[in-house]
């Protein structure tokens, strides 16, 4: 999932400014799973903010609410007249939620509530890890189903680097070393004779280093919407 | 006592929540003295009047929320419809 974070009550109050109506919208997937920006996290934050413009002597006008996903434009449209009577949208979505209301909105000022961090999963109640960095050309399957290029700071293909020791990564001592993961994951299941094949150079084409990504399903796509 | 609960470590966990809105009333602009947890059991109802005294008698020190008092005014000159929080 996608894990985010809220940002200080003291920048979501600067973001929002003077407007009077604030709408927070909260969503209700991952944010809601990682606790930043569900509908509980959407009433706690409109609530704050609430009682702090009046303690400041200028009460805003805020409300809240949550949709089920912030990045469609159906859940969106459920709410279009609340975004709509908006003064400024204050998105609980991580960054894409936000450019969905931009973008399905284009007359309504949207700013961030969270910080967008990573993708990954709860390792324990209240710990996150980075698990995939999104990279377009999957090499699990050549590294024992643990990600190098997220969870190796050098996203080495062929390691471990000089910098492994007792299992962890020379970055910080509890930064655990991806490839010690994939050599004791592979001893466990007898497979270390993929460590034999020398990956080649990465094709970052396919990452964000080819810019901006784009996935067209033809079979998916539907006749009044294609494009010429 | 810490840790000495009928839902195991229900009290420990309890007191992170307490601490973290103590930490977002301050942020907002309120005294964290508004809040305040008592550790006891149900069956200690002297040490709870002595609690529910301590903390009105603090509650009291500290006066009136002034989020109520704004919007007592506010109701009054008829400029604000929202509820009390």
């Amino acid at each position: 999932m996608i894990i985010a974070e809220q940002k200080s009550l003291e920048e979501m109050k600067s973001l929002i400014g003077d407007a009077h109506k604030v709408l927070v919208v909260g969503c209700g997937t991952c944010v809601t799973v990682c606790f930043s920006g569900g509908a509980r996290e959407a009433a706690i934050v409109s609530s704050s903010l609430r009682m702090a413009s009046k303690l400041d002597g200028h009460p805003q006008e805020v409300t809240d609410v949550t949709v089920q996903r912030q990045c469609e434009w159906e859940y969106l449209d459920e709410i279009a007249d609340q975004i709509k009577d908006a003064d400024v949208v204050l998105s609980l979505g991580c960054g894409i939620g936000v450019q969905a209301i931009a973008e399905h909105f284009p007359d309504t000022w949207v700013v961030p509530g969270l910080n967008t961090s990573f993708m990954g999963l709860p390792t324990e109640q209240g710990i996150w890890a980075e698990r995939c960095a999104a990279c377009g050309d999957c090499i699990l399957g050549l590294t024992g189903g643990i990600c190098p290029i997220a969870r190796c700071s050098k996203s080495l293909l062929n390691g471990p680097c000089g910098g492994s020791e007792n299992g962890h990564c020379e970055i910080n001592p509890e930064v655990d070393c991806a490839w010690q993961l994939i050599y004791d994951r592979l001893n466990k299941m007898g497979k270390t004779e993929v460590l034999l094949n020398i990956q080649p150079p990465k094709n970052w084409k396919t990452a964000r280093d080819g810019g901006p990504r784009k996935i067209v399903r033809p079979d998916l796509r539907l006749e009044d919407e294609e494009e010429d | 006592m810490p840790g000495d609960c009928h839902y195991l470590e229900g009290n420990v966990n309890a007191k992170r929540r307490v601490d973290y809105i103590k930490d977002l009333l301050v942020k907002i602009g309120l005294e964290p003295e508004r809040v305040r947890m008592f550790y006891m059991s149900s069956a200690q109802a002297a040490q709870f009047a002595e609690a529910a005294k301590e903390m009105t008698e603090q509650i009291a020190a500290i006066g009136p929320n002034p989020l109520r008092t704004r919007i007592s005014v506010e109701e009054q000159n008829g400029t604000d419809e929202q509820t009390s929080e």
